[in-house]
């Protein structure tokens, strides 16, 4: 576990967000096993963490829940993506790109004067 | 943006109906914990091993739900409700110390509530006037070389006339001065306070009368002054509150006055006045420019300001010294807010009395911080567990300085109400000597005082043990038994002893504050007052000059009243004075025969007293030479006066005065004779350092219409006051009699000061000990508690009781004798304040300071010994069992 990397909580939603626009609906525990399984594992999400994510992006109306059967019958609260939710995700996902190339710029060796 | 504002709504929501989203998110977790067994056991875990996995990758699940619930609800606002319902139910479950602790915080709270409540009627809270700040009291400043001392004077009506004239500083200016008028025929006579006013008084103050109007423009000229306005309170018990009372006429010094309004309580001013009648001037009146005796208010026009307006007054009394050398030459004119001059004399020790009462609280507030961090700990363990179950160290703290803040809350409620007794109390006692501008009572102001106090001590006081006991590892806390000290012990003591030492510091300074003006007082009472003031009664009386115009028939009157009175049994002397010693009165220039010849304004100033032949006699006061007055000193005789020793000593040092001839300033300018010396009589007051120069007149010489009557009895003076009225009455049905008092009383009233101030800080000091006290008791019954393993232990080897006795009381009293050091220290520095209420003694009294160190290392011991009396009654086995 070690050489795991916590998700910070700003990228966590932007995270979720994303996960939810490829998977659609989705509950907790699967949201927090696809962002393992994309991260390759480099990623734990700490629960304890990601329900409170979830929760404020609800009440900001990013997302919206609802109870209803996974698919191996078992009674789960589905997330799925709002409309304002989606542009959410337009906008974070474009600011994240600035940031990263910016930053990404900052640190590689051929650009430090 | 719409995102955050719905959340809001949202958290709000959830603030409100926890419960069901509570199950909700129980549900949601518990499907959590499904999916990942299910996908556990898919893998090929067994059932055991993959619900064991489920959780531990889920974490704690009370620790996501509390910061779940975090994020959920309001934060603050849900888990402060909640955290405040568990403080109460934890302050419940300890009654004991609950109170405890409520009644150190009211005490505390409840003696700053009251005094904050004083300073602010009179030092903050502006007059309750129209443009209050405008208004401003012009003063004359005396001539220094006659003077020497007094900064401000009394003004004369010319010099008045030519300042309201002159200047362009002032929308208006009025002036006035006291007197004393009786109201006859309804009831019995009464003389009472009034304002003798000009005109323009009223608006001047920008006071509008609740009933009827105030002086028109002209009603202050001779002939047309027969009105006059009554204070509402005046009206009330005099006049039954009638409403149609305003037109009618009353009887003031048995001249008809048409009643013309009536100025509600609030803004009577002067606060004394129980009448106000216009100043009726005579042009012979307008002129007089020598003699000060008026008040002058004044109200600043619309820009202008205190040094523009104190620079024009400079201006204008510059050019009337040239204009009238005589009488003017060295009298200038002194501007500043009425509500500065009003307060003036007050303002310092009502602060040093704030300040004094605030150490009180800080004391409290040590001793809350010594109670709580003693109770914390003992909740250690309360505490770690609740860190276990997901509870964050913000949170704790967040909890516990709920806790001490409602306690601060409840001690705040219980202070209002004891500063609602403890204001009446200090109305009650020294109310009528505070320019009590409006009522001294709890106002808004004093409400947001107390309130902002009170949270804050609550909060003050739990900062130190929320800190100490959050700092320590949860798994310490949760190992931690009770009663065994944890690996921090040596720490919290150290806190737990400065806290102690910094409440006997602080009990200390006051205790030596009110200790120095206990010796003061103790002083002022040895000061020989010059008089044997035992069983002496005493009472003014002033005729109504309408009446007694004359000055044969002013003396006539006191001569008949003087002779129905000493007819009177019980009665040894009586005799009158125009103004009882200790009350100060008059003063005046004198030239003395045979000085060098100098005007008026540059004469020196002596105390001038009128007394009747038996006077001395009565007050025993001392003949050292030559002869008393007789009845033969009349009138139509040869003008006589008795001198005091200090008078011969100033100006006749190698002569004998007897024989020689002086000169009063403010009399008739005819010689009299000196031809006696007599002692020397504290006029001014007790704490007057050098005794004034007097000069005695017959009041047979120079009648007047207000005579102090003195009488000696046989019998406690106080039982003669209805005869001596009476006796009164016979002369005058229509005369009445005022101040009644003994002279023991009249001593007593001129220390009030001092004994006010004295009063409070000793009860202030009383209220520090008494904490400090409790603060040494609680902290060493807390150690006695957490070391009685160890106590058993060295018991049980063999330690004799009385070690184990020592070894307490020396735990008590180190920190009680290093509060003492810092305690002397911070007193004298502190001393200076107090440099003008002392007398007879330095601040720095020895004895004072070993008196009261003494105190405090007595009640350190005191409270040291209960614990450790208790810990030698400790039973080893039982100790060493206890584990």
């Amino acid at each position: 576990m070690g050489d795991k990397v916590d998700v910070w909580q700003g990228t966590l939603a932007l995270m979720v967000l994303k996960t939810l626009e490829a998977l659609g609906p989705l509950h907790g525990y699967g949201i927090a096993r696809r962002i393992e399984q994309t991260s390759a594992h480099l990623l734990s999400v700490n629960y304890g963490t990601l329900y409170p994510a979830l929760l404020k992006l609800e009440q900001e109306g990013y997302i919206a829940s609802a109870w209803g059967t996974s698919e191996n019958n078992r009674r789960a609260k589905f997330y799925r993506l709002t409309r304002a939710g989606r542009k959410k995700l337009d906008k974070e996902a474009h600011d994240w790109e600035r940031i990263s190339a910016i930053v990404a710029r900052f640190l590689s060796p051929g650009e430090q004067s | 943006m719409t995102g955050r504002v719905r959340a809001w709504f949202a958290r709000i929501a959830g603030a409100i109906r926890p419960t069901r989203l509570d199950r909700d998110f129980s549900e949601e977790l518990q499907s959590h914990l499904q999916l990942h067994v299910d996908d556990n056991v898919r893998a090929g875990m067994s059932p055991e091993a993959a619900r064991r996995q489920a959780w531990i990758a889920l974490g704690g699940i009370e620790r996501t739900k509390e910061s779940y619930r975090d994020r959920r609800g309001w934060p603050s606002i849900e888990s402060m409700i909640r955290d405040a319902r568990h403080g109460v139910r934890i302050l419940a479950k300890s009654p004991g110390f609950s109170l405890a602790a409520i009644a150190i915080l009211g005490l505390g709270i409840g003696a700053n509530t009251a005094i904050f409540s004083l300073v602010n009627a009179v030092v903050i809270r502006p007059l309750p006037f129209r443009d209050a700040s405008r208004i401003m009291r012009v003063w004359h400043t005396p001539p220094s070389e006659l003077f020497s001392g007094r900064r401000i004077f009394a003004v004369s009506p010319a010099n008045y006339l030519d300042w309201r004239d002159g200047n362009h500083v002032f929308e208006r200016m009025a002036i006035y001065r006291f007197r004393r008028v009786t109201l006859t025929g309804r009831g019995e006579p009464e003389a009472l306070i009034t304002a003798a006013v000009s005109a323009d008084f009223f608006q001047v103050l920008g006071v509008h009368p609740s009933l009827g109007r105030v002086f028109a423009r002209g009603e202050d000229e001779p002939g047309r002054a027969n009105v006059v306005i009554l204070s509402e309170k005046m009206w009330r018990s005099r006049f039954g509150a009638d409403p149609g009372l305003v037109g009618q006429t009353i009887s003031l010094d048995r001249e008809p006055h048409t009643v013309v309004g009536i100025v509600p309580e609030r803004l009577g001013f002067p606060q004394v006045a129980q009448l106000w009648v216009p100043l009726a001037w005579t042009p012979k009146d307008r002129e007089v420019r020598g003699n000060h005796n008026y008040l002058v208010i004044a109200k600043l026009a619309a820009g202008a300001d205190v040094p523009r307006a104190q620079a024009e007054m400079t201006t204008i009394s510059k050019r009337l010294e040239q204009q009238y050398p005589a009488d003017d030459k060295g009298w200038g004119a002194f501007v500043l807010p009425l509500h500065d001059d009003l307060v003036g004399d007050v303002r310092r020790p009502l602060l040093v009395l704030l300040g004094a009462v605030a150490f009180v609280l800080l004391i409290a507030c040590a001793n809350l911080a010594n109670l709580l961090l003693a109770r914390t700990l003992a909740r250690a363990r309360e505490i770690a567990v609740r860190s276990a179950l997901g509870a964050s160290r913000t949170r704790v703290i967040q909890q516990l300085l709920l806790e001490s803040a409602l306690l601060g809350a409840c001690g705040g409620a219980i202070g209002l109400i004891a500063a609602k007794f403890g204001v009446a109390a200090i109305v009650h006692s020294i109310g009528q000597r505070l320019p009590k501008i409006g009522d001294i009572d709890v106002d808004l102001r004093v409400l947001a005082f107390t309130c902002v106090i009170a949270i804050v001590t609550g909060l003050l006081a739990g900062i130190v043990p929320a800190w100490r006991i959050t700092k320590g590892d949860v798994n310490d806390g949760l190992k931690q038994g009770q009663g065994r000290g944890g690996s921090s012990e040596t720490g919290e003591r150290r806190v737990r002893n400065a806290l102690v030492a910094g409440e006997v510091a602080l009990a200390l300074t006051l205790l030596v504050g009110a200790g120095l003006l206990i010796r003061t007082l103790g002083q002022l009472r040895a000061v020989d007052s010059g008089i044997d003031s035992r069983n002496l009664l005493t009472m003014t009386v002033v005729v109504p000059e309408t009446r007694y115009s004359k000055p044969e028939q002013q003396a006539r009157f006191f001569d008949q009243a003087l002779q129905r009175i000493r007819a009177l049994p019980a009665v040894e002397s009586a005799a009158a004075i125009d103004s009882l010693p200790l009350r100060g009165g008059s003063t005046q220039p004198v030239a003395i025969e045979g000085h060098p010849v100098v005007p008026l304004s540059e004469q020196p100033e002596v105390a001038v007293r009128e007394i009747t032949p038996a006077y001395l006699r009565a007050v025993r006061m001392r003949l050292i030479a030559g002869r008393d007055f007789t009845d033969a000193d009349a009138a139509d005789r040869p003008l006589v006066v008795l001198i005091s020793t200090s008078m011969a000593r100033r100006f006749w040092t190698d002569e004998n005065p007897i024989g020689r001839h002086l000169t009063l300033g403010l009399m008739s300018d005819a010689t009299r004779q000196v031809v006696g010396i007599v002692s020397d009589v504290k006029l001014l007051g007790l704490d007057e350092r050098d005794p004034v120069p007097a000069v005695y007149v017959p009041v047979a010489q120079a009648p007047s219409v207000a005579e102090s009557i003195v009488l000696r009895t046989a019998v406690q003076p106080d039982t003669l006051a209805p005869s001596v009225i009476n006796a009164i009455f016979q002369v005058d049905p229509e005369q009445p009699v005022l101040d009644i008092a003994t002279m023991d009383e009249v001593i007593g009233t001129s220390l009030s000061q001092q004994r006010f101030a004295m009063t409070l800080l000793t009860a202030f000091a009383a209220i520090a000990l008494l904490l400090a006290a409790v603060g040494i008791y609680a902290v060493l019954s807390y150690t006695v508690r957490q070391r009685v393993r160890e106590i058993g232990l060295r018991m049980a080897l063999g330690a004799p009781a009385a070690s184990v006795l020592q070894m307490i009381l020396v735990e008590g009293m180190a920190p009680t004798l290093v509060g003492l050091a810092i305690g002397i220290v911070s007193a004298i520095a502190l001393g200076r304040l107090l440099t003008t209420l002392i007398f007879g003694i330095t601040a720095r009294d020895p004895s004072t300071f070993a008196g009261v160190s003494a105190i405090v290392v007595a009640v350190g011991l005191v409270a040291s010994l209960m614990p450790a009396y208790r810990a030698t009654r400790v039973d080893p086995l039982e100790a060493l069992r206890s584990e």
